[in-house]
């Protein structure tokens, strides 16, 4: 199989990305929390970020070199991107956005284009407007309009991401058909580990910038040289508890928490629970069927590409909440805040 | 007063809000573009340049013109060489509509790039589209709505010039004349029957352009720029 390779140096505002790794698998996860880097390291790959330096090399093909002076064009570097938001043209039709992207492949890629259209079954849907598509169809859509630029590779960036959890299983078999049935380099990324060990050949890890692992996704994930990155696992919170008696735990700083079962008093035990589930309060709530509501203060609040990362303060263990920036915004999240955030039970996973 | 000269009038002034239309648009879809990407020191001033034209009164922008371009002007040879006479002909009054319409265009233009998402064009770019095909296939289809709108604003506002293209082009019945120039002279004259069928001719005129406009711009699918999940 061919070589990748990745050596980038720089910085996205006050972000900064230090990245070097190489792999010879076919199907790489680059995984990683949010704001880890995956997105900036992708648009750097893509030839999108002309401030990163370094090495970029993919598939086989050198696509960026500073020391030697190298540096492909975006248009020419002849890559599949599957942005986050499957970005469909809104002024084209589904058959238009895929013939947009089949236009560099010519005529050598209606062949491509009906297979892609027959393997993401997009075939009752070509007539239709984008602003029609389902999100699941808007992303086969993406993807299929990749597939039809003959690339040399597809990027694809959190494609599951934003969809709730029937329509990801509906989208992911497509997933895997591409990958198995087109026999393209991939480079998939996830903060999701389940998806990671599922679809890669090869796991890179990313935390704040750098990469922390590299390996066999089944083995590496779950691993104790990750395992200390918490935020690493897609896992935000990784919470350290004792069991006190009933379903109560207590952290290790404190913290005390409702979960789902039972557990033996004394009994040592290690929590996740994902940024995106915990609820985020203006006011205390009435009565409510979450088991935790806890008393806050927002520590810091980072926005990015519609998300907002919350930092909170509970006065013992620090929590990190993932909200849309539309609800920041309407809650004005901000440093000092007093809010209240609200923890089911069942979101609090024993790793 | 005939209806020939009314209509030969109303054609003048089409003629001259057309070619106005014409030699405004490459600059304000170019400059429109350049400020609604690109952040630089001095953009408020460029802002403000664009703006004059608007902000002067009319009869000082044709004076400047006609200092730039008349015959004694720094700019006269370059016409010259083109062909065109412009001082005193229908060319002047539709570089003088042009340049009193050019800063609703190029706002417009510019107001129209700012809310395509630049997503669209990169990932047009990293499907092969070189960053002048990705302007033609992508960033204008998606801003055709703003474009547009600017292109009529400037037009109807073209229609009804008067002071600039009064000093520049002059008053002369059949050379120069447009709707707006003949109803002044026409009051000048006494002849209010006159004037009112030359404001009649107007406020079709621009009706009907601005109707024409509409029509597209609510048959026209809405392809605001903005990307959704």
């Amino acid at each position: 199989m061919s070589q990748s390779e990745l050596a980038l140096r720089g910085t996205a505002g006050a972000f900064r990305l230090d990245v070097e790794v190489a792999w010879t698998e076919r199907v790489a996860v680059l995984f990683g929390p949010s704001g880890a880097g995956k997105t900036t390291l992708l648009e750097a790959i893509l030839g999108l970020r002309r401030n990163m330096r370094g090495r970029v090399c993919v598939a086989g093909e050198w696509l960026e070199d500073s020391a030697r002076g190298l540096f492909v064009p975006v248009e020419e570097r002849g890559l599949g991107w599957v942005p986050q938001d499957p970005t469909l043209l809104p002024h084209l039709s589904v058959r238009g956005n895929l013939r947009f992207g089949q236009r560099r492949a010519g005529a050598d890629g209606a062949p491509l284009l009906d297979r892609a259209i027959e393997v993401l079954e997009l075939g009752e849907l070509l007539d239709r407007r984008v602003d029609e598509l389902s999100g699941g169809e808007r992303r086969r859509v993406a993807l299929a309009r990749a597939l039809a630029s003959a690339p040399r590779a597809v990027l694809l960036d959190e494609p599951l991401a934003a969809l709730d959890l029937p329509l990801r299983a509906r989208v992911l078999p497509f997933l895997l058909r591409v990958r198995d049935e087109l026999g393209l380099p991939m480079l998939y990324i996830t903060h999701d580990p389940n998806e990671a060990m599922l679809i890669g050949d090869v796991a890179v890890v990313l935390s704040a910038g750098r990469v922390i692992a590299r390996g066999a996704p089944r083995e590496i994930l779950w691993s104790q040289a990750v395992l200390p990155f918490a935020q690493a696992l897609g896992v935000e919170n990784v919470l350290e508890a004792r069991a006190q008696g009933g379903t109560r735990v207590e952290t290790s700083r404190g913290l005390k928490l409702v979960v789902p079962a039972e557990l033996p008093a004394g009994a040592a035990l290690r929590l996740g629970l994902r940024a995106e589930e915990i609820l985020l309060a203006a006011e205390p709530l009435g009565l409510i069927s979450a088991r935790n509501v806890l008393a806050v203060t927002v520590a810091s609040c980072e926005r990015e590409a519609g998300q907002a990362l919350v930092h909170l303060d509970t006065g013992a263990e620090p929590l990190v909440a993932r909200v849309t920036a539309a609800a920041a915004e309407a809650l004005s999240l901000a440093r000092g805040a007093k809010i209240y955030a609200v923890i089911k039970a069942q979101s609090l996973r024993p790793l | 007063m005939t209806g020939a000269d009314v209509l030969a009038m109303t054609t003048l002034t089409l003629r001259v809000g057309v070619v106005a239309i014409a030699l405004a648009f490459l600059p304000a879809l170019g400059l429109g573009f350049w400020l609604a990407r690109r952040e630089f020191r001095g953009k408020a001033f460029v802002g403000a340049l664009i703006a004059l034209p608007m902000l002067l009164p009319p009869v000082a922008v044709g004076l400047g013109l006609l200092l730039l371009c008349g015959r004694r002007g720094p700019l006269h040879p370059l016409f010259q060489a083109l062909g065109v006479e412009l001082p005193f002909t229908w060319w002047a009054a539709s570089v003088a509509a042009g340049l009193v319409g050019f800063p609703f265009f190029a706002r417009a233009c510019e107001q129209a790039f700012s809310e395509v998402e630049p997503r669209f064009e990169q990932l047009a770019r990293s499907l092969g589209y070189t960053r002048g095909a990705t302007f033609l296939r992508v960033t204008l289809p998606l801003a055709r709505r703003g474009v547009l709108y600017g292109a009529v604003l400037a037009f109807t506002r073209g229609l009804g010039e008067f002071g600039a293209t009064a000093v520049v082009a002059g008053i002369q019945p059949g050379r120069t004349e447009t709707l707006a120039l003949g109803i002044w002279s026409r009051i000048e004259q006494g002849d209010d029957a006159g004037a009112l069928a030359l404001c009649a001719a107007s406020f079709s005129l621009a009706l009907a352009a601005t109707t024409l406009a509409e029509g597209w711009l609510r048959r026209a699918p809405r392809a605001r720029g903005t990307p959704r999940p």
